[in-house]
């Protein structure tokens, strides 16, 4: 007779443990494994009982399978469970603007694991991220009332979403190559009352706020004019894929949204009525980050204008220009006696703790004497060191050229002043940055002693 | 003539690598970091075969489904006929050492991508990354082990490890939360898989979350699902990719990003083991990323302050400030205090019991697995201008 299968898996595996750990107490190695498969086994059970009793909110801390675990630390964290439901409103207040019931799955999480059944369609709201006029915001159901007060302790301290997550991935963008050099944003002209509009209309908007003056441009630019020529259009539809993001500019348009998680044939198909958006309200802005199901259909109601910017677009305004002030960084690092030893991993790094500022012209940028901590690059415009006691520069500086990169190396005055002959942007790296990210620039400049190979930082060679 | 014997010089090598499987044991092969990091070429597991088709293996059970992969539980088909009497003798599923070992007990994960799919949904880039990356890492004892790849016409296979305790974000949704002893043991795992991916690899994973983590039959960790893996070289990368909830400020600002994107996600991971939930949540996607931008995370009440503070430090926006990006790298997370209790040698080595250890009642139990539907009927076609248009691409998979 053969033995059974579960006992020949457990000796299987007291064996790999013996040959791993090689005990001297054969017994009571032995006994302790089996100690720990039994208390293991059992915690596993009660997991999946509670498991299959309440399905989608268990409410207990871990199982003791846990060897470390002992009964005080686990009730440690039961206790956080009561408290956080109070504590803790930020991460699970739902203000989208039409939040639905709780636990809602969206089509795109039902698809990855269709044993959830519980697939309401609600998910995706953000497809479809609301300007900041919209009004809507008053009306949300409490979904936020109820993360603050829970009825019973140990319900899920929210809506949260308790499926499997859906990677999401937008397009593949590589940055401006050689073949691809002359890749221009387009530009749409438009009247500055528009462009007024239009900044306002996104200013709320983060996506937007993070942009500086040259890529805001480039984007308001780059935003087509669209005529929706009668009432009843569909600019978007619940579960299409979404591509454009859209500013309206004259008339109205209804929000529907329908529970299946798309729009259905039929008079009552788009489904209910959330919203109607007018002139300075914005739509669609999930869509200039991946494409995702769109979470919600849009009407006009007359004949109206909307600007339109799509996503490839978008963040290629935003990648090209955070692209080549990053080489442009790097290539001012490069000519730095001071940092010739960095890899140029170790450049692209440093490239993350340079900040632009401007200054008009006439500024004083460093002052003599002063101690200095932080090392600048001139990104554009001009300007003169001065020494005490010289009437003349003793030095001009343009674009390109760099000061103060002593202050990387010591805490020592300045040796001069370098006031702006015109406006002047630089790009300045502390030495708190640096060291952070590289360490001391000694170390750096010790580099070539071979004695000081192993400090090398890069973790790439 | 020739062309026969070239059929039976194929045959023989296919068969070889059948037999091989046969005896693949990841027990046996989870290779030293050194062996690790040799040219992929020259190591055991992760070779591109020329040999291998579909028909080798029987797909008893999906295991997980992507919106275009799908993974199956596999077994090398009629294997027990090829291993004789030992293996009838043996067919009750023991994995372990001595006479268990044969073909028709060996189970593995095959992931199954249709190259149809993977042009249209444009991740033939990705695709590739995943392939080259998992080669580059096949043998690391937290990483999933790809044994081999290889296609046919119109499909891409990756054979895979089986990790029968399945994904701990089953156990984490089932405990709706870990103690803080579990949720340290979890992360010390993976603090080892991010210093090797970024330190010797020179790799950013990109989508860390419960979901993409599973549990071996010991109960240690197997990182999965390296779709969005890169190989960063001197320069920062810019496509959108990750889980919403996990996305790094710099992703959502498509200003570059490197690897300092996984040691966000390592935070958002840590807080979610804690507290059931990630730090940054709203039904509106776009809400979630105003709160990720902006970056301040709210911990309950009852959280311990090292907690906090490892969770703080590597959830900082600033990535001059990133806890694991700077200076000093892993390092300098597998020194914070929250770890204190953590013998690294230890961890590495596989020396600590895991907090769960599936419980299987053979080698290919899917008990841990949910259920999935089956493959939809429809497929569209690889048609021969997609083919002649992109399957060059698919080349060296």
């Amino acid at each position: 007779m053969s033995l059974p299968s579960d006992y020949r898996n457990e000796i299987s595996a007291l064996d790999r443990e013996v040959k791993k750990q090689q005990p001297d107490d054969i017994l009571q190695f032995c006994a302790t494994f089996f100690q720990r498969r039994l208390e293991s086994q059992r915690a596993e059970f009660r997991l999946s009982q509670r498991h299959a009793n309440t399905p989608g909110m268990p409410a207990s801390n871990f199982p003791g399978s846990n060897p470390f675990g002992n009964t005080a630390a686990a009730a440690g964290m039961a206790s956080v469970a009561e408290e956080e439901e109070h504590d803790i409103t930020s991460p699970t207040s739902a203000s989208g603007p039409f939040s639905p019931t709780a636990n809602n799955a969206n089509p795109a999480r039902n698809m990855d694991n269709n044993s959830s059944g519980g697939g309401g369609a609600f998910g995706n709201f953000g497809n479809f991220g609301f300007g900041a006029p919209a009004s809507s915001r008053g009306q949300d159901p409490p979904a936020s009332v109820s993360a603050g007060a829970m009825d019973h302790p140990q319900s899920f301290p929210s809506n949260y979403n308790m499926n499997r997550r859906t990677s999401v991935s937008a397009e593949s963008l590589a940055p401006a190559s050689a073949d691809d050099a002359n890749w221009k944003a387009p530009y749409y002209a438009k009247t500055p009352d528009q462009v007024a509009r239009l900044r306002t209309a996104v200013s709320h908007n983060f996506l937007f706020s993070h942009l500086d003056d040259e890529q805001s441009a480039q984007v308001l630019g780059a935003l087509q004019e669209r005529k929706v020529p009668a009432k009843d259009v569909r600019v978007i539809e619940q579960g299409d894929a979404g591509d454009y993001f859209y500013v309206v500019e004259q008339g109205t348009f209804d929000i529907y949204v329908s529970s299946t998680g798309k729009a259905e044939a039929g008079p009552a198909g788009l489904g209910n009525k959330v919203a109607t958006n007018g002139p300075g309200t914005s739509f669609g802005e999930l869509a200039l980050m991946y494409n995702a199901p769109r979470a919600a259909t849009v009407v006009s109601t007359e004949p109206s204008v909307l600007w339109q910017l799509d996503r490839v677009t978008f963040r290629r305004i935003v990648m090209d220009s955070a692209f080549q002030r990053r080489r442009m960084y790097e290539s001012f690092l490069e000519e730095v006696p001071l940092l010739k030893d960095l890899t140029s991993y170790e450049r692209s790094k440093i490239a993350d703790a340079l900040e632009t500022s401007k200054y008009p012209a006439g500024s004083t940028i460093i002052t003599e004497g002063d101690v200095g901590d932080k090392f600048y690059m001139l990104e554009s415009g001009e300007a003169d060191a001065y020494k005490r006691g010289v009437d003349q520069p003793v030095k001009h500086y343009k674009k390109g050229d760099y000061f103060g990169e002593l202050a990387l190396l010591e805490d020592q005055p300045r040796a001069a002043s370098v006031m702006s002959t015109s406006e002047v942007k630089v790009a300045t790296l502390g030495k708190d940055g640096f060291q952070r990210l590289l360490g001391p620039v000694e170390n750096i400049m010790r580099r070539d002693d071979p004695r000081k190979l192993e400090d090398s930082v890069d973790p790439l060679r | 003539m020739s062309s026969s014997s070239a059929d039976r010089a194929s045959y023989a090598a296919r068969e070889e690598e059948k037999a091989k499987l046969a005896e693949w044991d990841p027990e046996k092969n989870t290779l030293e970091p050194s062996e690790v990091a040799a040219d992929p070429g020259k190591k055991p597991v992760g070779h591109s075969s020329k040999y291998l088709r579909k028909e080798d293996f029987d797909c008893i059970k999906t295991l997980g489904t992507g919106t275009f992969a799908r993974v199956w539980l596999a077994k090398i088909a009629n294997a027990s006929s090829g291993t004789g009497v030992a293996a009838k003798k043996n067919n009750n599923g023991d994995t372990a050492s001595g006479a268990g070992n044969n073909a028709a007990n060996r189970v593995f994960a095959l992931k199954i991508l249709r190259k149809v799919d993977v042009i249209r949904l444009k991740q033939v880039e990705h695709v590739r990354n995943e392939r080259n990356v998992l080669a580059a890492v096949a043998g690391h004892p937290f990483i999933t082990t790809m044994i081999a790849s290889f296609q046919d016409n119109d499909t891409l296979y990756m054979l895979l490890d089986y990790c029968p305790g399945g994904e701990v974000f089953s156990y984490l949704r089932r405990a709706r939360r870990f103690n803080e002893q579990t949720s340290q043991f979890y992360a010390a795992e993976i603090v080892l898989i991010l210093e090797f991916l970024h330190e010797k690899e020179g790799v950013a994973y990109r989508d860390l979350k419960p979901e993409n983590i599973l549990i071996d039959a010991e109960g240690h960790l197997k990182l999965v699902d390296f779709g969005f893996a890169k190989k960063i070289e001197d320069r920062e990368t810019y496509t959108l990719c990750g889980t919403p909830e996990y996305l790094a400020p710099e992703v959502i600002r498509n200003t570059g990003h490197g690897m300092a994107v996984d040691w966000w996600a390592f935070g958002i991971l840590i807080y979610e083991f804690l507290v059931g939930q990630p730090p940054f949540w709203d039904q509106n996607p776009m809400k979630i990323y105003e709160q990720i931008v902006e970056g301040k995370v709210r911990y309950p009440s009852a959280m311990s302050n090292d907690a906090r503070d490892i969770i703080g430090g590597l959830c900082t926006v600033d990535v001059t400030k990133r806890l694991g990006n700077v200076k000093g790298g892993a390092a300098t997370v597998k020194e914070h205090p929250w770890f204190r209790n953590i013998d690294w040698d230890a961890v590495y080595h596989r020396k600590m019991q895991g907090p769960i250890v599936p419980h299987l009642r053979s080698a290919d139990d899917t008990r841990n697995f949910d259920d999935y539907d089956a493959e939809p009927v429809h497929r569209d076609p690889y048609t021969k201008e997609l083919y002649s248009k992109y399957d060059h691409m698919f080349a060296d998979f």
